[in-house]
């Protein structure tokens, strides 16, 4: 009977793991994947500055594969909002230049869900064409503030 | 007409006439032909040819105890492989709409994976059954179009059969149409030869059964 | 519908409702991930679709029932009018517009000749041939007429609902008025089938946003469909499939098996011959679809679903009778008939080979036996 305490035990999808063990996802390695694709961008980011991102609903996830993901990739400095047609969430992992993005519907719903690989999410930017626009509604309601106060007209 | 209503429709039905015309045609033409007179006493009374009949057509569904060793693992070989397709083709879910369809009955079949199962192993015995007639010498010498074409035709079937459940190879469609034109071959084929053994294998021990009982040989 | 708007941009466009950059980026990322595109094109179409003037569309509406109009008009997202104001210009549509008659027409041609070889054509319905062309007739002029006219210059032809891409239901059996899909009138532009009765909005919506965004054809299959929606069949992504696998069928509607929710192949579900995006996406912003509600599939994204045999007969039964199940006493009447046609070859057969042994008989006496 004492070979019975000889039969190795493997626990799925606790979150006591030794360091230096790659991570590894509750139902099929899926998250191990997933890390992997986004190292060789994180690698090319680094080289070529050229972004990349990953659709994660095209990705079938268990709820067990998603917690690991979500437990890896952590929560890193960076947390913005943007309100637009509907409202998205960016949100800086710990690992530096991959970005969880929610997009949601005026609704609420979740449209849109990515994982980013850039320095920034190109939708936080702003745009150089709009930037040259608004240089010019200010300077005009610079010139306009002096005589009525109002808003900047940027139409 | 697309490949799939041209299989279920036309050649369907024009398959399944010349299965009729042709298994009425083969069995009327020997039930209708002269018995030789047999101007011997009857050594029995008639109930007697009856049972004696049907027992003949149990006791040759097994070899003699002395011919085991030789022909006992053909027949296994057989055996297993009726069965195999005898369990795929009635107790498939789709096989049954199929039939129940034409009769207008219903009965219920087998979970889909384990007739996957099955069919596998029965295309692994009509290999083995392909693999005994060419390297056994006497089979070799024996063999003859009938054989081959049969064989080929009923394999068709099954190969068919399992790339349009397993979906490989082709679009669903034409996977499914090419496994009914397979059914409409085997259907035009089977009257035509050995295939037809499954109408004769019964009448023809019964009648030699109850030949051998008139003659009081049956104990 | 867009007098105001002509000369801008669809970026510029875009900002006059209220819709920012980031707004539209937002708008077409998800869109590109509901049609499973490469994560960039989001923004990628975005961007393409604001620097670009919009894109004027026309929409003819010929042999339909305007199913698919409905249908299009009930797309959650992008909402139709999303579409028709923030992206593209919609310069005629006679069932949404609000002009009438002469002033109607001339929209249309003003719009056709303002942008010769670059407009987008949004066909739906059959075009039917028979008495001339006088079966749908608007105007004075034949639908064939019209058609041929707006194709000439087209930059391309978007055929919604399965009357327009394959002829649909006028163009079933008998088909009284000559009815043809638009790929049988117009063979000279790039056509992009958009099947289904009706097509799922999304479906109509991002394919469309697709085309303007990226400027090209998308990914077409054998039929002119695009793939992104009809690459796989319902029966590839239905959740009742572990049941098929498992051989377990619901035998009649309601019957305990059917609320359980086993598999609709016995009572004549078309979905593994059906390719169409309805178990993904669904219908009524991703509510449910028919399996789901508990009604096979009747492949009405195929050419000539409605004469494909019933829709409450299996995949896997024969097809021959004249609604397309076969009845038990017609097997009766064919097998019946069949055998006694054999019957009597075999009474020929018999005959003659008792003839034939009698004179072997007389031979062999003859011969002294």
């Amino acid at each position: 009977m004492s070979r019975l305490a000889q039969i190795p035990i493997r626990i799925e999808g606790t979150t006591a793991k030794p360091a230096g063990q790659a991570a590894c996802g509750g139902l099929g390695g899926g998250v191990a994947a997933l890390l992997a694709e986004l190292a060789s961008l994180l690698e090319r980011l680094a080289s070529t500055q050229l972004p990349a991102a990953i659709d994660l609903h095209s990705l079938p996830m268990s709820a067990l594969d998603r917690a690991e993901l979500e437990r890896v990739l952590g929560e890193g400095e960076v947390r913005a909002t943007i309100q637009a047609q509907g409202r998205s969430m960016v949100r800086e992992t710990r690992i530096s230049g991959v970005w969880w993005v929610e997009h949601r519907s005026a609704r609420g719903e979740l449209t849109a869900e990515l994982l980013e690989v850039a320095q920034v999410p190109a939708i936080l930017a702003s745009a150089p064409d709009e930037i040259a626009a608004a240089a010019g509604a200010l300077r005009d309601h610079l010139e306009a503030g002096a005589r009525a106060p109002g808003e900047i007209d940027e139409r | 007409m697309d490949l799939l209503a041209f299989a279920r429709g036309p050649a369907l039905e024009a398959a399944l006439v010349i299965f009729c015309v042709g298994v009425a045609w083969r069995i009327a033409g020997f039930a209708l032909l002269r018995l030789r007179r047999d101007l011997n006493k009857p050594r029995t009374p008639i109930g007697k040819w009856i049972t004696g009949g049907l027992m003949t057509v149990g006791s040759r569904s097994w070899p003699h105890p002395e011919f085991i060793p030789r022909t006992g693992a053909g027949e296994a070989l057989g055996y297993s492989y009726h069965i195999g397709l005898f369990i795929v083709v009635g107790l498939f879910g789709p096989h049954i709409a199929f039939l129940g369809s034409l009769f207008g009955i219903s009965w219920p079949g087998l979970p889909s994976g384990l007739i996957t199962v099955i069919s596998v192993l029965t295309l692994t015995l009509f290999l083995a059954v392909l693999f005994r007639r060419l390297t056994h010498p006497v089979l070799r010498m024996l063999s003859n179009f009938d054989d081959y074409f049969s064989w080929f035709v009923t394999a068709l079937v099954l190969v068919t059969g399992l790339a349009a459940t397993a979906h490989i190879g082709a679009p669903y469609q034409t996977l499914l149409a090419v496994h009914i034109l397979s059914v409409d071959l085997l259907l035009v084929w089977f009257p035509c030869g050995k295939l037809m053994h499954a109408f004769y294998l019964v009448p023809s021990r019964a009648i030699n059964g109850a030949h051998l009982a008139r003659k009081g040989a049956i104990s | 519908m867009s007098a105001e708007h002509d000369g801008l941009t669809v970026g510029e466009m875009l900002l006059k409702h209220g819709i920012s950059r980031r707004g539209f980026i937002q708008y077409c990322t998800a869109v590109a991930s509901a049609m499973a595109l490469p994560p960039w094109m989001g923004p990628a179409m975005a961007e393409q679709l604001r620097a670009s003037p919009r894109p004027s569309v026309i929409y003819l509406s010929f042999q339909e029932c305007t199913g698919c109009l409905e249908s299009l008009t009930r797309s959650f997202a992008p909402t139709i009018e999303d579409l028709i104001f923030n992206t593209i210009s919609l310069d005629y549509n006679d069932t949404l517009m609000a002009a009438a008659g002469e002033a109607a027409e001339s929209a249309r041609t003003t719009a056709m000749m303002g942008s010769f070889g670059k407009y987008v054509l949004v066909v739906d319905g059959s075009i039917p041939t028979g008495a001339g062309g006088a079966y749908c007739a608007a105007g004075g002029r034949s639908a064939v007429e019209t058609l041929r006219e707006a194709a000439k210059g087209a930059a391309a032809i978007v055929c919604v609902g399965t009357c327009a891409a394959f002829g649909g239901i006028p163009f079933a059996d008998p088909n009284p008025t000559s009815a043809w899909p638009v790929s049988a009138i117009v063979q000279d532009k790039p056509i992009i089938n958009v099947s289904g009765c009706p097509p799922i909005p999304e479906v109509m919506t991002g394919t469309l946003l697709q085309f303007f965004g990226t400027g090209q054809v998308p990914d077409l299959d054998e039929h002119r469909r695009p793939k992104a929606f009809f690459g796989n069949t319902i029966h590839d992504r239905c959740y009742r499939r572990p049941f098929y696998d498992q051989g377990k069928f619901a035998k009649s509607f309601d019957d305990e098996g059917a609320r359980n929710g086993w598999c609709l192949f016995e009572l004549g579900c078309k979905g593994p011959t059906t390719y169409n995006a309805c178990a993904t996406v669904k219908w009524n912003g991703g509510v449910s679809f028919p399996i789901q509600s508990g009604h096979g599939c009747i492949g009405c994204s195929e050419p000539g679903f409605w004469d494909k045999g019933s829709f409450y007969s299996a995949l896997s039964a024969p097809a021959w009778g004249k609604a397309g199940e076969v009845a038990p006493r017609q097997v009766l009447e064919l097998v019946g008939g069949a055998a006694v046609v054999g019957a009597a070859l075999g009474a020929a057969s018999a005959g003659v080979s008792r003839v034939r042994q009698r004179q072997l008989e007389q031979h062999n006496d003859e011969k002294g036996g």
